[in-house]
């Protein structure tokens, strides 16, 4: 996959297969190829919840949990990140494809 | 928020309390073999035993033999057994896409590995089988025909009666799928023309999970599949031939039985007629509430007649995944989603390329206010793509 002239293995569903290679430069570039032009601090929030569950669990959190510690409904989470919390906050936050926490 | 469940067509939730009462309460106190031995505890298990065997006969075939009700797992496991005990090298089977997995790949397995043909029969636009069609597929070799009695997709009611009489004409075993109708709607093999009647405790029978059965007719001949210990002619080398034993090897989950025992008697106490009255009548709530969003497809459910509580739908421009998540996470509202384990219904429905549908279905503890507060969630998550 190719966002604004930088290449990224990602997997057959548009995950990274290389989480390690994720940054704030990683995230934004994903959200925009995903129509969302800037990533705000809704979506900031969001990412780094599922961010740092990963990096301390290595799965992705339920949604439940990215709601209640985030305290963002899931309905506005959607708003947010159209693809849902999966195809959309998952993989602006770099992870792999979840196995179906979320 | 205390969860408003609607995932009863999956395993039927709460359970009234004299179930989980007496589960506790006959297990403390004969929690054993039953009929294996002669001490008290041991005949008082048999005799609950028989008195369940007794109990599902009467809902099932009145007046028929009580050791011809079978105990197993649930209908999956039932359904392996006779599906898999009738069926002979070079015989036919039909049935039809309205069948879930548990019917779907024991053929599937049967027919892969070249014991069986089968022809599948598909449902109209209202989500009936048609009987005429049936009779169309059966041919000289056909050994049986399985319905099930009342989709777990859509909620349609089959007309068993009809297909009954055909497959008598025909002379060929009709074995019906009642799991999701079982301790709903009626059922009386005699009169609907039904030989082997499959159901599974843990939803409309109000019992817990890890029980089900079978009646048999008389001549019909399933042949055993798995073998073991009885408890009865323990010499024997064979598999002991005569019901309940045919099909019944090692020691029964009491405390399955027990909680059967005890959701039958609730079932009768209340009335089953008053009790799918009461679902429909939510039901029918629920159905005309979600259709004034004009986003919302119901899929078959155009009237409360031959309908039991199970509503499928999707919501335009969602997954149904998605609305199961929201309505769960947003609204604490649980449901099922997906293909239900019935893929043919969802590829002949289209609803296969969108992943399946939403599916809400009614039990008896549901509440006006459930359905409301349902209709309402379905409408907000409706309202965010239009």
């Amino acid at each position: 996959m190719e966002i604004d002239g930088r290449a990224f293995e990602v997997d057959d569903t548009g995950y990274l297969t290389d989480p390690s290679i994720w940054s704030d430069d990683v995230a934004g570039l994903i959200a925009r190829h995903d129509g969302i032009p800037v990533l705000t601090e809704p979506h900031w929030a969001i990412v780094r919840c599922i961010r740092r569950h990963w990096e301390e669990k290595g799965t992705a959190p339920l949604v439940r949990s990215i709601c209640q510690t985030t305290g963002i409904k899931l309905k506005e989470l959607y708003e947010l990140f159209p693809l849902g919390p999966s195809k959309g906050a998952c993989r602006v936050a770099g992870l792999p494809k979840p196995d179906g926490c979320v | 928020m205390k969860m408003i469940y609607l995932d009863n067509a999956a395993t039927s939730f709460p359970k009234p309390d004299v179930v989980y009462d007496f589960m506790h309460d006959f297990y403390r106190e004969n929690g054993v073999s039953p009929g294996r031995s002669g001490f008290d505890a041991s005949l008082k298990a048999e005799e609950l035993v028989m008195e369940t065997r007794k109990l599902l006969t009467e809902l099932f075939h009145p007046g028929g033999n009580p050791n011809r009700l079978t105990f197993s797992y649930n209908a999956s496991d039932s359904l392996n057994m006779i599906i898999q005990g009738l069926a002979e090298k070079g015989d036919h089977v039909v049935y039809t896409r309205l069948e879930h997995n548990s019917v779907l790949r024991p053929l599937h397995h049967l027919h892969a590995d070249g014991v069986i043909e089968v022809t599948q029969v598909g449902f109209d636009a209202r989500g009936y089988v048609s009987p005429a069609e049936i009779e169309g597929a059966i041919r000289a070799n056909t050994k049986m025909v399985v319905v099930n009695h009342c989709s777990n997709v859509l909620g349609t009611i089959q007309p068993v009666e009809e297909i009954g009489r055909i497959c008598k004409k025909a002379g060929v075993f009709f074995v019906v799928d009642t799991t999701q109708s079982a301790g709903v709607i009626p059922i009386d093999m005699s009169s609907m023309g039904v030989d082997v009647v499959v159901f599974t405790g843990h939803k409309c029978l109000l019992g817990p999970t890890g029980i089900g059965g079978s009646y048999v007719g008389e001549g019909v001949p399933v042949r055993p599949t798995r073998f073991g210990g009885t408890g009865v002619r323990s010499a024997q080398e064979a598999h002991i031939e005569e019901y309940p034993y045919r099909l019944e090897c090692g020691t029964l989950n009491m405390v399955g039985v027990a909680g059967l025992n005890a959701g039958i008697k609730w079932l009768i106490n209340e009335g089953i007629d008053v009790i799918h009255d009461r679902e429909m009548r939510l039901w029918d709530r629920l159905r005309k509430g979600i259709q004034q969003f004009e986003n919302v497809v119901t899929y078959c459910a155009d009237g409360v007649e031959h309908h039991s509580p199970v509503l499928s739908f999707n919501i335009r421009n969602f997954e149904a995944a998605d609305v199961g998540t929201l309505l769960d996470v947003d609204y604490n509202i649980a449901c099922r989603t997906g293909l239900q384990c019935a893929p043919g219904v969802h590829a002949l429905l289209g609803t296969d390329k969108v992943h399946g549908t939403v599916r809400l279905s009614i039990g008896p503890f549901n509440t006006d206010d459930h359905i409301e507060q349902a209709i309402r969630a379905v409408g907000e998550i409706a309202g965010m793509r239009k």
